[in-house]
């Protein structure tokens, strides 16, 4: 029994990480596509629009960060 | 339960039949698009319809790669003399996997790889002065997109060519078998589900920065910059799936 819960568990860290990595993918991505345009039409803000890309990206990918340390602690603390 | 090389060979179809169907799917979608952005752009720009065809013609090819990588997977695993016996439970899984990496991983960089061919053509249909650089900034974008879902190719490689045998476990228990078989399962469910956000958002970077390539050409070093910088972010969550694949495979006891 406990075998199958280890086994439950190791599937469990792919689809852990293979779902949440979808949506920081998509978010980070519209994050920077809007500042590649924001930049074009503003060059003289560009440091500003940089910034708060970075920011917004940071912070979009804290759930992918979430999702693997899931993974992580499914596959060596379980 | 008895074994017999049917029960890999049934893997073997499903999986290669899983690969191709969701990447053609995807394909179709994303090649279709730039088609139709370049006869839109036609329509507006007659006179740079020599640039838009091949414009069109290598990004449709950039866009096709995610499906010949699903299907180079797909023939693998029909013709690839994948069927040896001693694999056992673990092989079973292992194929089955491979065709879910390749399968689910070609749709977002094959999306992504779309829509920046498509807001490519659309912008040299406003600048036709400038398409050389544009098509230039869309294979950087469309091989950006890419790079997730050579991602999934390597792991479905790993999973055809370099999981254990089962013949080599003598005295493995049945929970034994099921624990490193669902870790190959997870492994392949891990990258292929994973490249899909990337592959969409960097797809997406792609095409903002192409599409303002032909509104604002002076701003192209910024412009790239940025493109640069925001797909390399995307991409940190592809490689997170792709560690926890790696560990899946070849981490686990």
């Amino acid at each position: 029994m406990e075998q199958i819960a280890r086994a439950a568990a190791l599937l469990g860290a792919g689809i852990c990480m293979g779902i949440g990595a979808l949506g920081p993918g998509v978010g980070e991505g519209f994050v920077a596509g809007k500042a590649c345009e924001g930049i074009a039409r503003s060059p003289e803000n560009s440091t500003l629009i940089m910034k708060t890309m970075l920011v917004g990206q940071a912070v979009s990918e804290s759930t992918g960060i979430y999702s693997l340390v899931i993974a992580l602690l499914l596959i060596f603390a379980t | 339960m008895n074994f017999s090389t049917d029960i890999i060979h049934i893997a073997a179809f499903l999986g290669a039949g899983l690969s191709v169907s969701l990447a053609s799917v995807a394909s179709g979608i994303g090649v279709g698009y730039i088609a139709e952005e370049a006869s839109y752009a036609v329509m507006k720009q007659p006179n740079a319809k020599d640039q838009m065809f091949k414009t069109m013609l290598i990004g449709q090819a950039a866009t096709g790669t995610g499906g010949i990588f699903s299907l180079v997977i797909a023939l693998l695993l029909l013709f690839g003399g994948l069927d040896n016996a001693d694999g056992g439970w673990f092989k079973v899984t292992a194929l089955f996997s491979a065709g879910i990496a390749i399968g689910f991983g070609s749709i977002g960089p094959v999306f992504g790889a779309g829509y920046a061919g498509g807001q490519a053509c659309k912008s040299i249909g406003r600048m036709p002065k400038k398409s050389n650089e544009i098509m230039g900034n869309m294979l950087i974008g469309q091989a950006l997109a890419q790079t997730s879902s050579i991602f999934a190719l390597v792991i479905a490689l790993l999973l055809l060519y370099s999981t254990p045998q089962q013949a080599n476990f003598p005295g493995i228990t049945l929970g034994g078998i099921i624990t490193k078989s669902l870790a190959l399962l997870g492994a392949g469910l891990s990258i292929g589900l994973g490249t899909i956000g990337p592959g969409i958002g960097i797809g997406n970077v792609a095409g903002r920065a192409n599409d303002m390539l032909g509104r604002y050409p002076k701003q192209r070093p910024n412009i790239m910059k940025t493109m640069f910088l925001g797909a390399a972010v995307s991409e940190s969550t592809a490689i997170y799936s792709l560690v926890i694949s790696l560990l899946l495979l070849f981490a686990v006891k």
